[in-house]
């Protein structure tokens, strides 16, 4: 029996358990908080842009099954909001429970509340995780899903402090890495300014506290555009952001609502009292406890060194996925590289040779393209996305986007990859 | 499953942190404050850096220093012999010292007024009556012994300091179990508190009490009297380490919990004892490093663990089985 154990139940987490569980391991999820998803708890946008071509890619080498669990759960589908075509937004309050659902049919054991401390390494291979209350989980191979963000201490040295996000690190306690305690040197993302780190790219709105039109124009039509009043336009705090592909001037001449069950606020953090000079938003309020109008979290800080079949270099049994697995931005990129992740760690127990997803499909190329880029000091200020900025362009650029689902699985048939992902290698 | 040992500093969560060690970036917490670049702490369920930007106790804004002890005169009242050049001295403290020395391996540094700083020496705090505090002194250096050799009757008394007691946690924590408590000598003094806290969370306590060097053993009846059970032995050593080792194989007298009150030798026996009997169970041992400024800052208490970490123990926890040879 091949025992897989992933630290970290972000949706990264969640896909390299499903694929491990795919290929016939047994697979424990340990997750810090007391709910799976991470970050993406407060997500909600996919299919937007290069992500429907990377969603497709998924779905046709049998690893979809996230991509059915959010397409079933989505309040809206193709619409449009500027930058960005096609995308879907899932219901950020409904899909938790979902996706932990399709986790346990497949015999995935998830516990929650339980943080990965420590490490018990011997030699290049680790032996075991060690969890906050001391216990000690073994296992043959190991996947570091555990993100790059935060704690508060790095929020604050690197951004504008603890925001009350998502990640609620005071009250499950900060995410370790297991890349940093297997003594292995992490890289960090770098802001325009040089400094650590790049700042999470969109707060939440409490849409109760919108007004009626707004509100219903949100919940019609998935995305309400207002335009920035003269006095508010900042379009110098935009390099600071996580998400380049929000990072566009259309992002500074005006503010992008989507409905994603929050009224999403496609800006880092908004000053509260500037927010309500604009019609419409004069009694508007963030979800609580989270204070948008201050900052948002550091992200980037401590990502693996790893090859392209995402195994963390120097430690023989330790796999990576997500932003520990390079700078990318977004679930769907999750996902991705979560798949390849869990599924290559089922191939290190059973001395299969590594999957390494060709270039000639974008999954692959994006990470090949990302960790090149990433030698780069110039590269690690940049971040990359199937949904816009450098990546999208190189995308069209070198023909990988399409939103024909045809051509996209004959490409992943052709790449050889079709269900690779659904078979069971044990 | 032997618990973990969370708190790492013991000062977290005082009015004394972050202190004058994140000042100058050589906090033994927070990562940030040691001059790393990004989070590494054992988190212990409070922000060390997040402490400081945000406490204006610190009056960074006012551009002062971290908070610091304060150094009280006292009257002693009460000086009394209690074995070969050991003495019980009481003393009365103002209200917030005094409860603060309630908590589990509060001391005290004292010396005479008049006396250059180096003269202080840290005592542990064996009883709280009110604002009097009773502490047993074995003047045996020239620090302790000018002290009592004094006739004067003023002391200086600087506190609260809290790292009297490796594995403090562990006795703050363990309600309804069964806790031996070896106590020899001087481990005397702070071992009634122990049991005094010990006993208020609805433990059982066992006491296996030694004379020690200093040839007296005196706080049984006051034991006795809260409720635990005492075993007096002549020696540790000849009689005591049978008992131990018989109390730890059987199943019925196992302990959930060791506390060794003495001198490291006595620390030593104990884990030995422990290994004898095949168990590896919790253990709080009392913190003998030589203490000189109590703040992290001389050095003189600084001490190599097992895997290979420098520590201070004035502020820092450790399990003691870590600071076996």
């Amino acid at each position: 029996m091949v025992r897989v154990v992933v630290a970290g139940g972000g949706w990264s987490g969640c896909a390299a358990a499903l694929a491990a569980a795919k290929a016939g391991a047994q697979v424990l999820l340990l997750e810090r908080t007391d709910m799976l998803l991470g970050t993406g708890l407060v997500g909600g946008i996919y299919r937007n842009n290069g992500r429907f071509t990377a969603a497709e890619e998924a779905a046709a080498m049998g690893g979809g099954d996230l991509f059915v669990a959010m397409d079933a759960n989505a309040k809206h589908r193709g619409i449009s909001f500027p930058g960005h075509n096609h995308a879907s937004l899932y219901d950020v309050s409904a899909m938790e429970p979902l996706v932990r659902k399709v986790l346990t049919n497949y015999g995935i054991t998830v516990r929650t509340q339980a943080r990965v401390v420590d490490v018990l390494k011997y030699g290049r291979k680790i032996q075991a995780l060690v969890v906050d209350n001391g216990e000690v989980v073994k296992g043959d191979v190991f996947v570091d899903a555990t993100g790059t963000s935060g704690p508060m201490g790095n929020c604050l040295k690197y951004g504008n402090g603890c925001a009350m996000c998502i990640l609620r690190c005071p009250s499950f306690g900060p995410r370790v890495s297991v890349t940093a305690r297997s003594q292995v040197k992490e890289i960090m993302g770098l802001k325009a300014d040089g400094s650590y780190g790049a700042m999470s790219g969109s707060c939440k709105l409490n849409k109760d506290s919108l007004s009626v039109e707004i509100r219903d124009k949100l919940e019609r039509e998935g995305a309400v555009v207002l335009p920035m009043p003269e006095h508010l336009v900042r379009s110098a705090c935009l390099g600071r952001k996580a998400c380049s592909q929000y990072a566009i001037p259309e992002y500074a001449a005006n503010v992008v609502l989507l409905d994603t069950g929050h009224a999403k606020l496609m800006t880092s953090f908004f000053p509260l009292e500037d927010l309500r000079t604009i019609p419409g938003l004069e009694n508007a309020r963030y979800e609580d406890p989270y204070a948008g109008g201050v900052g948002n979290s550091i992200r980037y800080l401590g990502i693996a060194p790893c090859g392209n079949n995402l195994k963390v270099d120097t430690v023989d049994n330790l796999f990576c996925g997500g932003e520990k697995a390079g700078i990318f931005v977004g679930h769907t990129e999750a996902i991705v590289t979560g798949l390849l992740t869990g599924h290559n760690a089922v191939r290190h127990c059973l001395d299969m040779p590594y999957l390494e997803l060709p270039r000639t499909v974008a999954s692959g190329d994006i990470i090949a393209f990302v960790h090149d880029q990433m030698a780069t000091k110039d590269g690690l200020r940049l971040r990359y996305t199937f949904s816009g900025s450098v990546y999208f362009e190189r995308m069209k650029a070198i023909g990988l986007y399409s939103t024909d689902r045809g051509e996209i699985s004959d490409r992943v048939a052709k790449a050889g990859l079709a269900d690779i992902y659904s078979q069971c290698l044990v | 499953m032997k618990p973990r040992l969370t708190v790492s500093c013991i000062d977290i969560n005082s009015p004394y942190c972050p202190c004058l060690l994140a000042d100058t970036n050589h906090c033994v917490f927070c990562s940030h404050l040691k001059g790393q670049p990004v989070c590494d702490c054992n988190w212990s369920g409070v922000c060390i850096l997040y402490e400081r930007r945000w406490q204006p106790k610190n009056g960074v804004w006012r551009g002062e220093q971290a908070p610091q002890r304060i150094e009280a005169e006292s009257t002693v009242t009460r000086k009394e012999l209690i074995a070969e050049q050991t003495y019980l001295l009481e003393f009365a403290v103002g209200d917030e010292l005094a409860a603060e020395l309630g908590k589990t391996g509060a001391f005290v540094f004292l010396r005479l007024p008049g006396d250059p700083h180096y003269f202080h020496f840290p005592v542990g705090v064996m009883k709280v009556a009110g604002n009097d505090i009773q502490v047993v002194v074995e003047a045996i250096g020239p620090k302790s012994s000018r002290l009592i050799d004094s006739g004067a009757g003023a002391v200086l008394v600087r506190g609260p300091y809290y790292n009297g007691v490796l594995g403090q946690p562990w006795i703050d924590n363990i309600t309804c179990g069964t806790i031996l408590l070896i106590a020899g000598g001087m481990g005397q003094p702070p071992a009634l508190p122990i049991a005094a806290r010990l006993l208020a969370n609805g433990n059982k306590v066992v006491a296996l009490l030694a004379p020690g060097k200093i040839g007296r053993v005196f706080i049984a009846d006051d034991l006795r009297a809260m409720g635990a059970t005492v075993h007096a032995v002549d020696s540790l050593r000849r009689t005591g380490n049978d008992l131990l080792a018989a109390w730890l194989t059987c199943a019925d007298t196992r302990p959930d919990l060791v506390v060794s009150a003495g001198p490291d030798d006595q620390h030593y026996g104990v884990i030995t004892a422990m290994q004898a009997a095949g168990v590896d169970i919790p253990m709080a041992a009392t913190n003998n490093a030589t203490l000189c400024c109590g703040e992290g800052i001389c050095g003189s208490c600084e001490r190599e663990t097992n895997d290979d970490r420098r520590i201070r123990l004035c502020k820092v926890q450790t399990d003691f089985s870590q600071l076996v040879p």
